[in-house]
């Protein structure tokens, strides 16, 4: 008999349940004990079946009560605020599994370059394959649009950024892993909201080519101490040095800076 | 355009800043711009849902020709970036109706709005494709990758700049130094102060 016991681990200002996992979210299609597993986690679990199947309007909290098997009345019991907190619930849940996933790949990875890689074609992969996401695109993708703009999206990326930041800490100083992170989540949120033609995130080694391409030399770039010289160029002659970038550093003609 | 299609989109649209994306009707915009609900079925036959999708494509439209101006008269890539970010940046958070909206119906908006920056995406690519060019490319990148790379940043900066000020023209350098140039022109130089 299979269980979830979840359990806490604290990161920052950030709290999170790690959670067993199951293969890409699906959500568990098991014989659970009724009298064993606590309602609560049937009635979670009961949830992300439903939403996986028919998307979150059209999912009852009789539907929810009915995958746990247990009375709406016991839902309601569990959770008296009814399906938003269902719902907030399961995401809390899917969440601290994506991140549990994430933890379990960036802890394994031997260098920067292999960090990036596995914590970005983790994270492509989570949610590409996600049962319940793939739903929510298809049929109600304002629910998950909605979080991946604007200022939703910069709560996203903080969250994501508290989260990854630790893992880049054996390569990089604090400051610089924190923008790294956020740089990644953003780069891996662009291409699964916007797919581009031949870009597969899913694919490490496609992830591979964008982190040593665009990544790795953002990142040496913001290494060299900043307030060098700036006029006599590398030492060594760059192999093909751009030409314009030592000129017009001012911003002549931008009306008004915003302060 | 046609001028009774931009009259109902400007119509539209005034309707859209009073009462908001799922409150206006074909009924409304007709009224604003004075013409018959035929006329507006005319030129919009799909009603109600086709108006709201053309009025946020013209308006999206109407964001990147502001762009387009502010920037075109650069004459680098990092001149274009900087100019870009700080004024997209700005005029996005300075766009009443655009803030009103993603306050009280994100989940009418961002749809629509996701689609069209999808199309943007290769409008903006299409745009930086010659200042790749003229620069010459870091070794191993090909121009539209790149291009399309740089374009989706761009879009992903001005929507949700994260920790990063883009009021503020250091950080913008920094910020186009680093996770935008430094990878597609290759190793640059010390940072300029």
């Amino acid at each position: 008999m299979r269980h979830l016991e979840p359990y806490c681990l604290i990161v920052g200002a950030v709290r999170l349940e790690l959670v067993r996992d199951t293969p890409s979210g699906e959500p568990l299609e098991r014989e659970c004990d009724v009298a064993v597993t606590p309602v609560r986690v049937r009635v979670v679990d009961g949830a992300l079946s439903c939403i996986a199947r028919q998307g979150v309007a059209k999912t009852t909290l009789d539907d929810v009560a009915h995958a746990a098997r247990c009375s709406r009345a016991t839902v309601y019991r569990v959770f008296p605020g009814g399906k938003d907190a269902v719902l907030g619930a399961v995401v809390d849940t899917e969440v601290s599994r994506f991140f549990s996933a994430l933890a379990v790949r960036m802890g394994a990875a031997t260098d920067l370059e292999d960090v990036l890689v596995a914590g970005m074609t983790e994270a492509a992969t989570r949610v590409t394959e996600h049962r319940a996401v793939k739903n929510l695109l298809a049929h109600e993708p304002e629910l998950v649009l909605s979080q991946l703009a604007f200022a939703r999206m910069d709560e996203v990326l903080a969250v994501t950024c508290a989260f990854t930041t630790p893992f880049l800490g054996r390569w990089l100083d604090q400051a610089e892993s924190k923008r790294v992170a956020e740089w990644a989540a953003r780069i891996v949120v662009s291409y699964l909201v916007c797919p581009a033609d031949g870009v597969d995130l899913t694919d490490a080694a496609q992830v591979r080519r964008l982190v040593r391409l665009f990544v790795l030399p953002g990142i040496r770039a913001l290494q060299v101490p900043q307030g060098a010289d700036g006029s006599s160029g590398p030492a060594k002659p760059a192999p093909r040095a751009p030409r314009s970038l030592q000129s017009k550093r001012s911003l002549p003609t931008t009306k008004g800076e915003a302060s | 355009m046609d001028g009774a299609r931009q009259r109902i989109l400007e119509a539209t649209y005034a309707c859209v800043a009073r009462w908001g994306l799922s409150k206006t009707t074909v009924e409304d915009a007709a009224r604003e711009a004075g013409l018959s609900r035929a006329t507006v079925y005319r030129y919009f036959p799909g009603g109600r849902d086709e108006l709201i999708d053309a009025v946020v494509s013209w308006q999206f439209l109407l964001f990147f020709v502001s762009l387009y101006e502010e920037v075109h008269g650069a004459t680098s890539l990092e001149e274009v970036l900087d100019r870009g970010l700080v004024f997209a940046r700005r005029a996005l958070v300075e766009h009443e109706v655009l803030q009103k909206m993603l306050e009280t119906e994100p989940e009418v908006l961002m749809p629509k709005l996701t689609v069209e920056s999808n199309r943007t995406v290769g409008l903006i690519a299409g745009f930086l494709v010659p200042y790749l060019h003229e620069h010459g490319m870091a070794e191993g990148v090909e121009i539209h990758e790149a291009a399309d790379f740089l374009a989706r940043m761009i879009l992903s900066y001005i929507s949700s700049p994260g920790h990063w000020d883009l009021g503020d023209p250091e950080q913008v350098a920094t910020l186009v130094r680093t996770e935008l140039l430094a990878g597609v022109l290759g190793e640059l130089g010390p940072a300029v102060p």
